[in-house]
């Protein structure tokens, strides 16, 4: 065969080569250390992971890496290393069980969480202060409930029971009237969507304002208007 | 994602055209340049345009010249395109293409300032070229021929003037002496220099002569002279003994006469009465005729006048130029005059046309003269013509073009089985509504009620050498009824026909005998009037027949055959019997071939699903030869034998062949080749036809055999320029046909649907769409569909026009200033542009409009009913207004459904600076069902508002360089958030879900009005000194804080002309320069914006330099090589693949399908980069280079170019198939399967 077609010795030597680093490579992670000690490079040089200033080792061959891997100075590192672990893992274990123990709280149910809350007044305002920004329907009535707490009946009784009383009657509630809560304030929050599309705008007080860039028919709704009027029409509900 | 680009309609209109005789002798063709394409055009004797040859050279042609050597009968082609390269093209009539004799590079490839290629001139004796650029560069090449008569080229030589524009260079004609070319010549070096503008000012145009030394082989300038500062165009004046030599300089509203040594004599042109002081008159065209005692000139103005020019002369002293009123046509952009009497005009938009000469302008008419022109303080004194109906010319034929294609939408609106496709085309009174459907044209000769539902119908000549068939054979379900064919067709009893029982088949048999086959027997009619009967054995009843001139097989029921053939006495006999396993579905039986006595052929269909091949040779009689399975049974076979050609007028080199087509129950033709000696099927073929199973039947087209399917509707399967084609036909459902031959009708179709009886025949070979034209008024700009009521409703308007109105007026006037009555005018003037085929005196389509100021505009809302052609409404604006904008919107809880919005500008002005007075946005209600609009009200904006669009029940307006949305109130539109930060003139938007995607130019307004105008073949000269700007925004509308933001842009400044929402992340658009490009906007980026709960990443991320922060990919670009004005996705067949449709200034059509299967992308591929290595494109541009022009092609492969493949040399086809593995026949089953998913 010709030496010049490519095919001769030199080619065949090269595979070989290859093949034996690939076994040596099979053997190192089956005997001293796993794969994860040291990393292939693409040039085909090999790093160790383990030892803190990661040195390159040229050949997986017994005189630089399997004989690195065997070294003092490494043996050193790996135990250090191992060490660290353990001692990431305990710590991480402690604070599995923490955690679990307050999940497992929170499994109760809901009027667990609230009066929960009950006896801690400062999450149960902030819960309150969330809820009034998710849906700004709830707190609204509830400033109202403050004064016109005698006429209220309904459902909005048993709510302001819930967050005055810290009872738990919120239980009773039905699955149906929890529904039609949710369609309540997903409709306002569409109501005031459409009012802030048309160029509406908020001040800080909750009140609308119009905004100066943008135009308005004449018999265009207002929202300080219509919101009144609804919360009025929902409150004599 | 990777594309298959493929133009479904070539160019239709002309850049530039020349006649002469190409194919040598006598004959005369024309030569003309679509853009990218060459076409060879010849009349025919009845007076058509035949297209003979049409190839896509993948370069922009720019100019085009001919040339004859002294004492050659032939003229050679030169080419000026855009590859740098100057290339001389012979027309080889044998094998029906251009031949590439020379191609000399002088240059870089691109239509650039000062490399050659925009003008090109001819020394009159066919010795030497001129070549030149807009600027600086000429190069003068010597042609010649060597010892064995062939063409031979020299080395450039140089004719350079730095710091000049050139405006027209033409050869003049000096006999034999050196050749001397002219050119219009502008120096602006000084005015360069000089920053004040004076010199600017003062520049003045010269005519300079370039004379070649033969002798020194040297360019030398022999003479300049200041000319007319107007001065545009030149014309060459015969001399040498022909006339006296020198040239014609077209200026504004003068013809001068120079020469060397001569001094001018001028005339002035004829003008309109009507025409505005302040507007010129220009040539734009020209033609020169000469015959051996005398010539004349036939120039054509900017407004459609052509004017007879001639010149007294004494040998070289001319004493006198006349300018004649001659005829008004629409606007050319080329003229020809043949010298076998006819006038071809290039139109330079809408329909082209061939006139014939009926006079030459000897009568008396309106004449202005050099000797008396008057000069008087004023200026010179104009001389005034009233234009007037065609009298030296009529008009024989025009060739239809869509020259330009404003706006496109394909849909359905008809419920057909393919949708059609609606296009918006031309310009001012030109302009049309198209519809256009996939399939040839028809034109419908005859349509006659019959007694009763026909079930089958024949032709037949009563001798085989009759040029013209006799009888016309109707079968019925228990009856045959006999027409014979004269003057009128008429029901004959004496034919010998059995007219009691249905027919299975009728033909001619023997020489001169007639056959007819009926259930219980065959009837032989002797040409003496004798009768033979054949009747069935027993019961047994005939079901099917196959025959052809010498042999005839029955099939009876039960799957028996009986094989008959003609013997020497003509007398029918039974050779043989075959019998079958079942039932026969169909038979047939391959045609006599040529000197032969008999067919070897016999197909057989069977209801098992198979087609066996059946030898009829006595040696074999009815031995098998081959079994074909099919999916499913065959209903109708049909033989269908290819003549062997090398090439000549129609066909390309190929050998004869034999194809056996079989129409399948499942609505499939199935189509095989036949070997000619073993009869073994091989290379199979199957396309879907529609839902009826096909029936075959063998017609005659353009002398050849083709194949005429009838499945829901008709396709005609024929040979066209060397490739098999098989097209649908526009026409309604047939049952059954037959091809028909009368004197009237040379080459019909007759056939039978319903109860009525049809003749036909079919037009326009070759063409992928046949179309419906309805006149429109002025220029359209777009339209939109009204889907739920199908109508149309169409914004047109025009610059320099007069209103209905006041053209109605002013004709009125000019109609009782003349005499004549005015019957109905009112009416046509309604109906828009008037139709051209009504004896309307003065026809707008034909005239044009009569011109007033630039700043006027007129315009008009249109809706228009599609299926009658109906326009139900029409609302002219008023003031001045023009609309360049329309959607519809459908605005949320408010009263009125449906509105329309239309966006307009007031008193708009182009030069010298872009002014407007007002922008509106009009809101308009539909009344009547939709059939009429009410103004709701207008609001005052304060830009133009180029794009409208629905979005969320409001409406979003592109104002100049602001996106704003409204919402309507009630006495005006509102306001309700906009976004400044476009960086210049918003042109497309469309939405979907909450994203906006926002398409911006860089060139200020109507882009397309100016891309139109400023035209085509020079995208040349492409000024740069814009900031560039991103031709994409992606925008997303949050309700929650009532604000538009742009997430992502483009980082290409592109000039939009085109765009279209492929999905959510992807957008194709166009560009002024011809490219097709997608972009899409990378998932994770995509993701990342659809998952921004609290919308602060989108509000408070900042791109750089003012760009968005997120940045689209370019996916897919290409270079059509011509400005695409539309796009949009659509399936053109039923079950077709979704592609991108898009139409062009030029009028062309094309598609880019998406490939889906990697396999076919490597295959086009490499078919690819082998045909651009093998056959490299005609006009010597790099194909690669062409398609890459001012982008990288990406991901796209030109099946254009892959089209070309059959046109090669066979041996070559078979080395590029070798290459990819293949046989050329697979890599052709390949090229029709993919165009088959087109169209």
């Amino acid at each position: 065969m010709s030496v010049f077609r490519g095919d001769s010795w030199a080619r065949e030597a090269q595979h070989r080569k290859r093949r034996v680093n690939d076994l040596i490579e099979v053997g190192l992670n089956h005997g001293g250390g796993s794969s994860s000690n040291y990393k292939k490079l693409s040039s085909g040089k090999y790093a160790c992971l383990v030892c803190p200033h990661n040195p390159i080792l040229d050949t997986p061959l017994s005189c630089s890496l399997y004989m690195h891997m065997k070294g003092s100075r490494h043996c050193a590192a790996e135990s250090k290393l191992k060490e660290r672990e353990h001692l990431a893992q305990s710590e991480m274990n402690q604070k599995r069980a923490l955690s679990h123990n307050s999940t497992a709280t929170t499994n109760i149910g809901t009027s667990a969480r609230v009066c929960m809350s009950a006896s801690r007044p400062l999450i149960g305002r902030t819960h309150k202060i969330a809820s009034e920004i998710l849906c700004s329907d709830i707190p609204k009535q509830y400033t109202a409930d403050e004064t016109e707490d005698v006429k209220v009946g309904g459902n909005s009784t048993n709510e302001i029971l819930t967050y005055n009383n810290c009872s738990c009657v919120e239980m009773k509630l039905s699955a149906e009237e929890v529904v039609q809560q949710q369609l309540d304030i997903q409709e306002r929050r569409e109501r005031e969507l459409k009012f802030t599309e048309a160029g509406w705008k908020r001040d800080c007080h909750g009140g609308w304002f119009r905004d100066e860039n943008v135009e308005f028919d004449s018999d265009e709704e207002d929202p300080n208007v219509t919101f009144m009027i609804s919360k009025k029409n929902h409150v004599t509900l | 994602m990777f594309l298959y680009s493929l133009t479904l309609q070539q160019a239709t209109g002309v850049v530039c055209a020349i006649n002469g005789s190409f194919s040598g002798g006598k004959s005369q063709e024309i030569v003309v340049a679509r853009g990218k394409s060459l076409d060879l055009l010849r009349p025919d004797d009845a007076g058509k345009l035949q297209t003979l040859l049409s190839v896509d050279a993948f370069a922009s042609i720019r100019s085009l010249a001919h040339f004859r050597l002294t004492g050659a009968n032939k003229d050679y082609i030169v080419v000026g395109s855009d590859s740098g390269r100057i290339v001389i093209l012979e027309y080889n009539k044998e094998k029906n293409t251009f031949e590439k004799i020379h191609q000399e590079t002088f240059g870089k490839s691109g239509c650039r300032r000062i490399v050659p290629g925009q003008y090109l001139a001819i020394d009159p004796k066919g010795r030497a070229v001129m070549i030149g650029a807009c600027e600086k560069q000429k190069l003068v090449y010597v042609l010649n021929r060597d010892t064995s008569a062939r063409l031979t080229i020299s080395s450039p030589l140089e004719a350079h003037k730095s710091h000049t524009v050139t405006y027209s260079i033409a050869g003049v004609d000096c006999g034999f002496d050196n050749p001397i070319f002219a050119a219009i010549e502008l120096d602006y070096s000084e005015a360069d220099q000089d920053s004040t503008g004076q010199s600017a000012n003062e520049a003045q145009k010269h005519l300079t002569f370039y004379e070649l030394d033969l002798g020194l082989n040297h360019v030398s300038r022999k003479w300049s002279e200041q000319v007319d500062n107007a001065a545009n165009m030149l014309v060459t004046v015969p001399g040498g003994g022909d006339g006296p030599s020198g040239v014609l300089v077209c200026a504004e509203n003068f013809v001068i006469y120079k020469n060397q040594g001569h001094p001018d004599v001028r005339a002035v042109i004829p003008r309109r009465p009507d025409l505005p002081a302040t507007r010129g008159v220009l040539i734009v065209s020209a033609a020169m005729h000469k015959q051996k005692s005398m010539f004349f000139f036939l120039l054509q103005t900017e407004y459609g006048d052509i004017f007879k020019v001639t010149l007294d002369h004494d040998n070289d002293r001319v004493s006198e130029l006349r300018i004649k009123y001659f005829d008004t046509i629409p606007v050319t952009s080329a003229l020809c005059v043949l010298k076998s009497g006819f006038l071809f005009a290039a139109s330079e938009f809408g329909n082209h046309a061939l006139y014939q000469f009926q006079a030459i302008g000897d009568d008396p008419d309106v004449e202005s003269s050099s000797s008396t022109l008057m000069e008087t303080d004023e200026g010179f004194q104009p001389v005034f013509f009233q234009p007037r109906g065609l009298k030296n010319l009529v008009r024989i034929d025009q060739v239809d073009s869509l020259m330009p294609i404003m706006d496109m939408k394909v849909t359905n609106l008809f419920e057909e089985e393919t949708p059609q496709i609606f296009t918006l085309c031309g310009r001012g009174p030109r302009s049309s509504l198209r519809i256009l459907r996939p399939g040839l044209a028809i034109s419908e000769m005859a349509v006659s009620q019959l007694p009763g539902v026909p079930s089958a119908v024949w032709t037949v000549k009563k001798n085989v050498n009759d040029e013209f068939d006799a009888y016309i054979v109707v079968s019925f379900a228990n009856a045959t009824l006999v027409l014979s064919i004269g003057e009128t067709v008429e029901e004959v009893s004496d034919s010998g026909f059995l007219d009691t029982t249905p027919s299975l088949a009728v033909s001619l048999i023997g020489d001169d005998s007639l056959m007819q086959v009926h259930p219980s027997g065959i009837r032989h009619i002797r040409e003496d009037g004798r009768i033979n009967e054949w009747r069935t054995p027993g019961k047994r009843t005939i079901v099917k027949v196959g025959s052809n001139r010498l042999q005839v097989v029955i099939a009876l029921s039960g799957g028996e055959l009986i094989y008959f053939e003609v013997d020497m006495t003509g007398q029918l006999m039974e050779v043989d019997k075959h019998e079958m396993s079942g039932d026969v579905a169909c038979l047939d039986i391959a045609p006599v071939p040529e000197g032969r006595q008999r067919s070897r052929f016999l197909a057989v269909g069977s209801y098992d699903n198979t087609i066996r091949i059946l030898s009829l040779d006595p040696d074999d009689c009815m031995q098998i030869l081959s079994l074909q399975s099919v999916s499913s049974p065959p209903e109708s076979l049909l033989f269908l034998e290819v003549q062997a050609s090398i090439g000549g007028e129609d066909g390309a080199d190929h050998p004869a062949s034999l194809f056996l087509n079989s129409g399948l129950q499942s609505g499939v033709l199935f189509r095989t080749v036949v070997d000619m000696v073993t009869g073994q099927l091989s290379d199979a073929r199957s396309r879907f036809l529609g839902l009826r199973a096909p029936k075959l039947f063998s017609v005659m087209v353009r002398g050849r055999r083709a194949m005429l399917c009838l499945s829901s509707r008709p396709w005609l399967g024929y040979i066209h320029q060397g490739q098999f084609l098989l097209t649908p036909l526009s026409y309604e459902t047939l049952e059954y046909a037959a091809s028909f031959s009368s004197d009237q009708c040379a080459e019909g179709v007759v056939s039978v649907a319903g109860d009525a009886l049809r003749v036909f025949t079919i037009e326009r070979l070759g063409e992928t769409f046949n179309e419906t034209a309805i006149p429109l008024r002025y220029t359209p700009r777009k339209f939109v569909l009204q889907p739920k009521r199908k109508l149309l409703v169409i914004i047109e308007s025009d610059q320099g026009a007069f209103s209905a109105e006041e053209r109605e007026a002013a004709r009125k006037e000019c109609f009782e200033a003349a005499g004549m009555g005015e019957n109905g005018k009112v009416e046509q003037m309604e109906n828009g542009g008037d139709d051209e085929d009504k004896d309307d005196p003065l026809s707008d389509e034909q005239y044009g409009y009569p011109k007033t100021e630039s700043d006027k505009w007129a315009s008009c809302i249109r809706v228009l009913d599609p299926k009658t052609t109906e326009t139900t409404c029409l609302l002219e604006l008023q003031d001045n207004e023009a609309a360049f904008s329309i959607c519809t919107v459908n605005f949320h809880d408010k009263e009125y459904g449906t509105l329309l919005a239309v966006g307009t500008a007031k008193s708009l002005q182009f030069w010298p600076k872009r002014s407007f007075s007002a922008g509106y946005i009009h809101i308009y209600r539909f009344l009547k069902d939709g059939r009429s609009l009410e103004l709701l009200h207008k609001t005052p904006v304060d830009g133009i508002p180029l794009a409208l669009c629905q979005f969320q029940g409001r409406l979003l307006a592109g104002i100049g360089p602001v996106l704003r949305l409204y919402d309507l109130g009630k006495k005006r539109l509102l306001r309700k958030c906009e976004n400044k930060l476009f960086p210049n003139t918003i042109t497309t938007i469309h939405t979907y879900r909450d994203r906006i995607y926002v398409g911006d130019i860089q060139e200020d307004l109507a882009s397309r009005a100016t891309v139109v105008l400023s035209l085509v073949s020079t995208t040349a000269l492409c000024y740069s000194d814009h900031k560039p700007a991103m031709s994409f925004h992606y925008c997303k509308y949050r309700r929650d804080e009532n604000q538009l933001y742009i997430f992502a842009d483009d980082s290409v400044p592109r000039w939009l002309t085109a765009a279209y929402h492929i999905d959510f992340d992807t957008m194709a658009g166009a560009d002024k320069f011809g490219n097709i490009y997608f972009v899409r906007l990378p998932q994770d980026v995509s993701d990342e914006i659809e998952e921004d709960p609290t919308g602060g990443k989108i509000k408070w991320e900042q791109g750089r330099l003012n760009g968005a922060p997120n940045k689209v990919d370019e996916i897919v670009q290409f270079h059509v090589g011509d400005v695409v004005t539309c796009l949009q996705k659509a399936a053109l067949i039923p079950g077709g693949g979704e592609c991108i449709i898009y139409g062009t200034v030029m009028g062309s059509l094309g598609a880019l399908l998406a490939f889906t299967s990697r396999d076919d992308v490597d295959f086009f591929a490499h078919l690819e980069m082998h045909m651009r290595q093998e056959h490299p494109p005609l006009c010597g541009r790099d194909h690669m280079a062409f398609r890459s022009a001012y982008f990288p092609v990406k991901d796209v492969i030109d099946g254009d170019l892959c089209e070309q493949f059959p046109t090669l040399p066979l041996d070559l086809q078979r080395k590029i198939a070798d290459e990819l593995d293949r046989t050329p026949a697979e890599i052709l089953k390949k090229l029709e399967e993919v165009r088959n998913k087109i169209v």
